[in-house]
């Protein structure tokens, strides 16, 4: 592989890889990149790959001593660190890594995440006007895999499987991806035909404030920790307002 | 004034301030600040905007410090990479007005080409490396990945600086990148 211009497969990926380290492609691939290293565990490593390759070009620029209000500055905006889950990149790789056989999130999905304005707050008023939120959650090959509606005022779920997910002898599990990071666990579901579910109070907070839902698949019998999927995460969607 | 710590010191230095040690950050600071002015600077060309962006710098480092892994990465490499990035975005984000210094002046004037401790960060073999495999590429290629990782500019920037078509610059860096891959893991 020294001369080929055919650049295919596993080396298409670090191609892109390196070329999202060095920062060199257009806004738009730029921003279809990182959503792919945001949903991809095996995409962010090659692209750390390369920030630690790439690092070293850094040797060539000259050190500039900081002017002295640099540092006061720097310690007055110093607030107790966060546990090290500020963004979601860091939360899919924790996520995902070890994983086998991960079907990534698709690409549309993840940069819709990232553009999707909040939700405004329920009104607390009663009746509580019906706020529907739907998503469609794809698979990596870009092929739908269901479709979800919430409706915040009543708490009821409804879920549209396609048959991309029949036939498989895992159970899907349905998760909340909140706007901080991490992950709720809203249960196991039919990935096969349709149905009903009635979250009630106990979800409606983690349900309201959600901006995506994912399915990961779980061994028969198995009921992963409400806020870590054990199996793959195979699907993703972003929520929408109705 | 700074520090001079080594690699493992400074990955030491990065993991406690992770846990919130305010001392370890300082020390961290201390020894790779003016490294990482220097990269923020030679992207945006305007020393206000470049310490601008070195205060957000360090503010990242402090929250992201406790998700640094030394099995994965040098810290000084860790830190440049949050610091060329930010510098990058910030470049893109049209808040950055040029100034009619060009930059290669610029840069001249203020450089400090006295040693850094930072220098000490870097493993002399990993540069030399990089260097040598650098080397093998032909020179505008070689060129090319070098003014994008230093100056932060997008294939089409560096397209109409050389005077090639678009695709012509793509196809030299991608198969730059991959000839370097091969070339450092060997």
């Amino acid at each position: 592989m020294t001369d080929s211009t055919d650049i295919g497969g596993m080396d298409e990926d670090q191609a892109l890889a390196g070329e999202l380290a060095l920062r060199v492609l257009s806004p738009e691939d730029e921003a279809a990149a990182r959503a792919r290293e945001a949903a991809d565990p095996a995409f962010a490593s090659h692209v750390d790959a390369w920030n630690e390759r790439l690092g070293g070009l850094a040797h060539g620029i000259a050190p500039v001593e900081p002017s002295p209000w640099v540092w006061p500055r720097v310690e007055a905006g110093l607030t107790p660190p966060a546990a090290a889950n500020d963004n979601t990149v860091v939360f899919w790789r924790r996520w995902a890594i070890g994983s086998t056989g991960l079907l990534a999130a698709s690409l549309a999905a993840v940069v819709m995440l990232a553009m999707q304005p909040q939700p405004a707050p329920v009104a607390p008023v009663a009746p509580a006007p019906a706020v529907i939120r739907v998503a469609t959650l794809t698979l990596e090959s870009g092929a739908a895999a269901m479709t979800l509606a919430y409706d915040a005022g009543t708490g009821e779920l409804y879920l549209a499987p396609t048959n991309e997910m029949a036939g498989d002898a895992r159970v899907p599990h349905l998760w909340l991806v909140m706007p901080e990071g991490g992950v709720q666990l809203v249960g196991a579901i039919d990935g096969s035909s349709t149905s009903r579910h009635s979250l009630g109070q106990a979800l409606s907070g983690p349900a309201g404030s959600a901006n995506a839902v994912a399915v990961s698949m779980e061994a028969p019998g198995h009921t992963p920790a409400p806020n870590k999927p054990d199996g793959p995460v195979v699907a993703q969607g972003v929520f929408q307002r109705l | 004034m700074s520090a001079i710590l080594t690699r493992d010191e400074l990955a030491q230095a990065l993991g406690r301030a992770g846990e919130g040690d305010r001392a370890a950050f300082r020390r961290v600071y201390e020894a790779t600040s003016a490294k990482l002015l220097g990269v923020t600077l030679r992207i945006l060309a305007d020393r206000q905007l470049a310490e601008d962006v070195l205060q957000d710098t360090y503010l990242t480092v402090w929250r992201k410090a406790g998700s640094f892994d030394a099995s994965r990465a040098s810290p000084i490499t860790w830190l440049v990479t949050i610091a060329r990035n930010r510098a990058i975005d910030r470049l893109r984000s049209g808040a950055a007005m040029r100034k009619s210094t060009p930059i290669d002046e610029a840069v001249t004037v203020i450089a400090d080409d006295a040693p850094s401790p930072a220098q000490a960060l870097e493993t002399g073999d990993d540069v030399r490396r990089l260097n040598d495999c650098l080397g093998q590429l032909d020179d505008k290629t070689g060129g090319a990945i070098r003014t994008a990782f230093m100056e932060g500019v997008t294939y089409d920037a560096l397209a109409v600086r050389e005077n090639v078509p678009l695709g012509t610059m793509k196809s030299w860096i991608r198969r730059g990148l991959m000839r370097l891959r091969t070339c450092l893991e060997s």
